[in-house]
């Protein structure tokens, strides 16, 4: 199933899920509210809904900016709720993270937030979680099975931009080589599988581009610099490099930097907006960097959650998503709002 | 041609020409010219640069390593060693802390790291493979809770004359190179002409024969720890200048494995009191190229790794060969 298909399915499907929202909230409570009171009578029904329920959130690691904001706003947006949010950390390690789904659906949270690490690992585990009764929403990085909510970038979107980006710069008439390098992250996650495919899509466009290195860092800066440097040896007319997360491609743009080649060869990367991606742009390090803001879709999972318990439907009935809009942050328009620091 | 292998050649009556020395300098040749027939752009000095460049770091590590395992040792905390000190670094720079404070604050941490590793192993006498091992979780647990802010450490603009150790170039030579072939000298002489290196030999060789003989075989342990752990930090220095960051998940990685790879594959026999510094630099003129020619190949990482293995596991198997098993050679890990 392609992205476009998927995305035309849940989009249609959104008048449907949003009926079924209204109806069962209807069917739940059958009270009218209208009236001077209602503001209150709704906050209650919505307190009655919320307070005092159990998220569990489990990210790939801790100790990122990324998976610290996420983790910071939604705190704060679970004490705002009256929920308590269980944040269980697995260190990057796979087999950490089996065994604390493994343990969340024994413990029945009635919501899990997964941040997923590769398309597989967790797939059949999260099924077994919505049978068992309980809110999936995943953000980010998906797995194979997709469950009630996902909440994070639009991949597919991502790689079309940037690529979009790459023509116009690299392309037919822009008198470069046409040649274009990518560092992916990790092969198997989505993150890197859908934004390949999204770039590849834009690159079509234009056959003069020529794509000379697809390498994978496994989100390593310093793996990004020793492939970004043997491909710069190999290709010293190259035109661009794309990395599918800031993070990494700073190892890149290192490299580039060592080449003294940062006017030549434009630095591309997709990101949450830490600190250091707009430093990065602001030093010209980056040459345009494609930005979904993670302390946004931290409030935006929390909305997720928050309409999922509300709804009162079963964890299986509930198929929606909430795609981050992204957007550019360049020489031109860079603002330290654009970005965030960790708190504290 | 006689292989260079240390001052104990009276010791080495068995060896013939072909030491593993030269088998993996042949095999480096051979791939070598593989490479330079079938990949453009290999054959050329500035990817021989490049390549040496990026098994500079690997190649100091394997030093460090290296004379460990001649002392018959192990020391898997060296690259927790390398990555806390130079995280240290990077975040202290980064708080305002003058350059200097910095770095003798991050070899401060990795000195205390390789004493602590030295006196446990001697005193103590607990197998050096689970005291480097539980040491390297120790501290980098204790320096994630404590110092470090987050896994990423980053150096702030404006310090370029740090930089320069990891990005800048002499004579069109990589500085990560020239910091290479430095330490690689010094660490010749040490093993090869002081007392010291004739002791660690022995003690590797055997080390209650060592002792015996009136060698101060404790203190001379927890000085073979010290040196990993100092060469660890100048590689995490140099890493750090290269990326302008240190990522402190490189601990978790395979890293350790390559350097072990290195040492072994090169020579420095898991036995003891065998092998040199050329040992090192056969190992890593083997791995760099095979790495630098798997990357311009386009081979995905998971193949990259199948293939290490294998290398890796040839390694130990030759290594078997030439030193069998029998009392006096009993190996970390019996």
């Amino acid at each position: 199933m392609t992205k476009k298909n998927v995305m035309s399915r849940l989009i249609k499907s959104i008048p449907a899920v949003a009926a079924l929202v209204v109806a069962g909230g209807f069917a739940a409570d059958a009270q009218q509210l209208a009236g001077g009171k209602s503001s209150a009578e709704l906050r209650e029904l919505v307190d009655s809904k919320l307070a005092g329920k159990t998220v569990a959130w489990m990210p790939t690691t801790l100790g990122f900016p990324l998976t610290d904001m996420w983790t910071h706003v939604m705190q704060q947006e679970a004490e705002q709720m009256g929920m308590t949010l269980d944040v269980r950390d697995p260190g990057w390690n796979p087999d950490t993270m089996v065994q604390i789904v493994n343990s969340l659906i024994a413990d029945k949270p009635d919501v899990m937030i997964v941040h997923n690490f590769n398309v597989q690992l967790l797939a059949k585990q999260l099924k077994k979680a919505e049978e068992a009764g309980i809110h999936v929403v995943q953000v980010n990085m998906v797995s194979n099975y997709k469950t009630g909510a996902y909440v994070g970038a639009d991949w597919g979107q991502i790689g079309r931009l940037v690529g979009e980006d790459v023509v116009q710069a690299c392309g037919a008439n822009s008198g470069s080589s046409g040649k274009v390098a990518v560092v992916q992250g990790d092969l198997t996650s989505a993150a890197s599988i859908e934004q390949l495919a999204g770039f590849k899509e834009a690159l079509a466009a234009d056959p003069s581009i020529n794509m000379v290195s697809e390498q994978d860092a496994a989100w390593d800066a310093s793996k990004a610099n020793t492939i970004t440097a043997t491909v710069l040896q190999q290709h010293p007319d190259l035109c661009a490099t794309f990395g599918f997360w800031g993070t990494m491609q700073n190892g890149a743009a290192q490299a580039v930097k060592a080449a003294g080649k940062t006017d030549q060869v434009k630095v591309y990367a997709s990101g949450e907006g830490n600190r250091q991606d707009c430093t990065n742009v602001d030093d010209g390090l980056f040459y345009k960097f494609l930005n979904y803001s993670a302390p946004k879709q931290g409030e935006a999972i929390m909305s997720a959650v928050s309409f999922m318990l509300q709804s009162g439907l079963a964890p299986t009935d509930i198929r929606m998503a909430h795609y981050s809009r992204p957007f550019w942050v360049t020489k031109d328009n860079v603002d330290s709002s654009m970005c965030f620091d960790v708190p504290g | 041609m006689t292989e260079a292998s240390g001052p104990q050649s009276f010791m080495r009556s068995k060896d013939s020409l072909l030491s593993q020395e030269v088998i993996v300098m042949l095999v480096t040749l051979f791939l070598c010219v593989i490479f330079a027939v079938t990949l453009p752009g290999f054959a050329t000095l500035g990817n021989l640069l490049t390549m040496s460049n990026s098994v500079a770091i690997l190649g100091m590590l394997s030093l460090g390593m290296g004379v460990v395992v001649i002392g018959r040792g192990l020391d898997l905390s060296q690259i927790t060693a390398m990555a806390v000190s130079a995280a240290i670094v990077c975040q202290m720079i980064g708080s305002g802390y003058p350059i200097l404070v910095a770095l003798l604050a991050g070899l401060a941490v990795a000195l205390a790291i390789g004493i602590a590793n030295g006196l446990i192993i001697a005193f103590i006498e607990i197998p050096a493979l689970f005291t480097t091992l539980a040491s390297g979780l120790l501290v980098y647990g204790i320096a994630r809770i404590t110092v470090l802010d987050g896994f990423i450490s980053y150096i702030p603009n404006g310090n370029d004359a740090f930089l320069y150790l990891g990005q800048g170039r002499l004579f069109g030579i990589p500085f990560p190179v020239i910091v290479f072939i430095i330490l690689a000298v010094l660490v010749h002489f040490m093993l090869s002409r002081t007392s010291v290196g004739r002791f660690i030999y022995a003690h590797g060789d055997n080390a209650d024969t060592a002792r015996l003989s009136g060698i101060p075989v404790r203190p001379l342990t927890v000085f073979e720890y010290c040196v990993s752990a100092v060469i660890g930090f100048l590689a995490g220095l140099v890493m750090a200048a290269m990326n302008a960051s240190m990522n402190t998940q490189v601990i978790n990685s395979t890293l350790i494995f390559d350097v072990i790879l290195v040492v072994v594959l090169g020579g420095i026999s898991l036995v003891g009191g065998r092998g040199s510094v050329w040992s090192v630099v056969v190992g890593a003129a083997l791995i760099g190229t095979l790495l630098n020619g798997m990357i311009i190949m386009n081979l995905d990482s998971n193949l990259q790794s199948i293939i290490k293995g294998l290398v890796l596991l040839c390694a130990i198997l030759l290594d078997n060969f030439l030193h069998p098993r029998n009392e006096e050679t009993a190996r970390q890990g019996d």
